[in-house]
C-alpha cells in the first residue's frame, strides 16, 4: 500500500526482468529512481510513459518507466 | 515538463556537460552537426574517395553508416560496408542481419568476412583453444588483433581510401585510460580522429570520436534506426572496469570524458615527437605489413596451433543465397 507522500511507478528494465511496481517519494526525478535501482544514468535511456525523457523529469503516481541499457561498450 | 534550451519543445535529454536540455529534433541536429564538424575539421574524407565502414550491426556502427551515407552522397564519395563475423554464437548471428538490412536500406554494398574463413577458426573456438593451452590472453585480445587485421585486409581489397570505424567518445577515452594503465606508448600515440599508418595499411578514421556513446544511442532511437543492442558474451575484464569507472566519474563530474580527450589531444603532438623509428616489413607467414618478423595475428594463431589461411570476401547477397540453399 502506498504511504502518504509516496507514489507508485511501474518500472521495467528492458531485457532483464518483468515489470515491477516501485514506491518512491513524491516529486522523485527519474535520476533518483535510477540511483535507487543501481542504474548509472550515463548508460541508459529512459522512456517515461512510452516517450524518451530527460532524467531530471519528475515522476507522477502511476507512471510507467522503461529503462533501456544502451552503453554496452566492448 | 522540461523544455528544450533552444526551441522550447519537450526535452528528451539533459546534456549536463554543456548545461543544455535538448528536444528530439535539436538532439538529432546536434549529433549530425558534431559529426560533420569532425569530418570537416580533421579532413577525414576528401571528395571522390572510397570509404569502407566497419559495421557490426550495433548502434555505433549502424549510426556511423547512416551518417556517412548522407555525407558521402553530398561529397561525391563512395561508401561500402564491411562486417567481420567473428563467430560468437548467440551474438553475431543476431547483429549481422541488422547490418545487412541497414546497408540495403541505404543502398550501400555490404561485404562479410569471417574469422572462420580467414583464420580457420571462429572466436568461440579460439577462446576454447586459448583456455586449453592456458595462454595469457583474453578473448578481447584475440578478437581485437584479428578483427583489425581482417578489416584492414578487407578495406584494402575493396580499394578503400579510408577505413571508418565507429569509435565514440567513450571508446576513445577508455582506450586512452587503458593505454595509460598498461603504459602502452605505441598504442597510445596512435589514438586520434584519424591515423595515417605506414604502407600496407588503409588510413583509419573515427567520425564519432567526439560523440558520447549515450548520444549515439539516443540518435539511433530518435531516428528509428534499427540497431542491435546486445552485449558480447566475452565483454569483461579491465575494459569493463574502466568503462564503469569513467561513467561514474562522468555522473559525478560532468564533462570529465571530454576533458580527458582534450588533454590527450593537446599532448599528442609531443608524444609523436617521441615515437621511435622502425622499419616496416612483411609478415613471414601471411605477408601482411608488420614492424616485426611475424604480425601479431599470426603470432597469436601460432600460439594456438592455428595457421592463417586465405582471406575471402563474400558479398552479403551470396551469403543469403548460401543460407537459403
Amino acid at each position: 500500500m502506498t504511504k502518504l507522500g509516496e507514489i507508485t511507478v511501474k518500472v521495467r528494465v528492458i531485457g532483464q526482468r518483468a515489470a515491477r511496481k516501485v514506491r518512491v517519494p513524491q516529486k522523485t526525478r527519474i535520476t533518483d529512481l535510477l540511483d535507487q535501482l543501481g542504474q548509472n544514468r550515463e548508460t541508459v535511456v529512459v522512456r517515461l510513459n512510452g516517450k524518451i525523457a530527460a532524467e531530471e523529469e519528475r515522476l507522477a503516481d502511476g507512471d510507467s518507466v522503461e529503462i533501456l541499457t544502451v552503453v554496452t561498450g566492448g | 515538463m522540461l523544455k528544450c534550451s533552444f526551441c522550447g519543445r519537450r526535452a528528451v535529454y539533459n546534456r549536463r556537460y554543456a548545461g543544455t536540455l535538448l528536444c528530439d529534433r535539436c538532439m538529432v541536429k546536434s549529433v549530425e552537426r558534431r559529426f560533420r564538424r569532425a569530418m570537416g575539421e580533421h579532413r577525414l574524407v576528401s571528395p571522390g574517395e572510397r570509404v569502407a565502414v566497419a559495421v557490426s550491426g550495433g548502434k555505433d556502427s549502424v549510426t556511423c553508416t547512416h551518417l556517412l551515407a548522407d555525407y558521402c552522397a553530398r561529397k561525391n564519395c563512395e561508401l561500402v560496408t564491411v562486417t567481420v563475423d567473428e563467430g560468437v554464437k548467440g551474438y553475431r548471428e543476431k547483429s549481422l542481419p541488422i547490418a545487412r538490412e541497414n546497408a540495403e536500406l541505404l543502398g550501400v554494398e555490404h561485404f562479410v568476412v569471417s574469422f572462420e574463413q580467414a583464420f580457420g577458426a571462429t572466436l568461440d573456438k579460439i577462446v576454447k583453444l586459448a583456455k586449453r593451452r592456458k595462454t595469457e590472453f583474453n578473448p578481447c585480445t584475440y578478437c581485437g588483433v584479428m578483427r583489425r587485421s581482417l578489416l584492414n585486409q578487407a578495406a584494402r581489397e575493396l580499394g578503400a581510401d579510408k577505413l571508418a570505424t565507429a569509435h565514440n567518445l567513450d571508446d576513445e577515452v577508455q582506450a586512452i585510460m587503458l593505454n595509460y594503465i598498461r603504459a602502452d606508448f605505441s598504442r597510445l600515440y596512435r589514438l586520434g580522429p584519424s591515423y595515417q599508418p605506414r604502407e600496407g595499411f588503409v588510413p583509419r578514421i573515427k567520425p564519432l570520436r567526439e560523440i558520447p556513446e549515450k548520444e549515439v544511442a539516443l540518435y539511433a532511437l530518435l531516428r528509428g534506426i534499427k540497431v542491435h543492442l546486445g552485449v558480447c558474451p566475452y565483454a569483461g575484464g579491465i575494459h569493463t572496469e574502466i568503462r564503469d569507472f569513467l561513467n561514474q566519474l562522468e555522473t559525478n563530474h560532468p564533462n570529465s570524458k571530454f576533458m580527458i580527450l582534450r588533454m590527450f589531444d593537446r599532448m599528442k603532438p609531443h608524444l609523436i615527437a617521441a615515437v621511435p623509428e622502425f622499419e616496416m616489413r612483411k609478415c613471414e607467414v601471411c605477408g601482411e605489413p608488420t614492424s616485426t618478423s611475424i604480425c601479431k595475428s599470426c603470432e597469436l594463431l601460432q600460439g594456438l596451433g592455428l595457421k592463417q589461411g586465405q582471406k575471402t570476401l563474400i558479398s552479403a547477397k551470396s551469403l543469403v543465397n548460401i543460407a537459403a540453399s
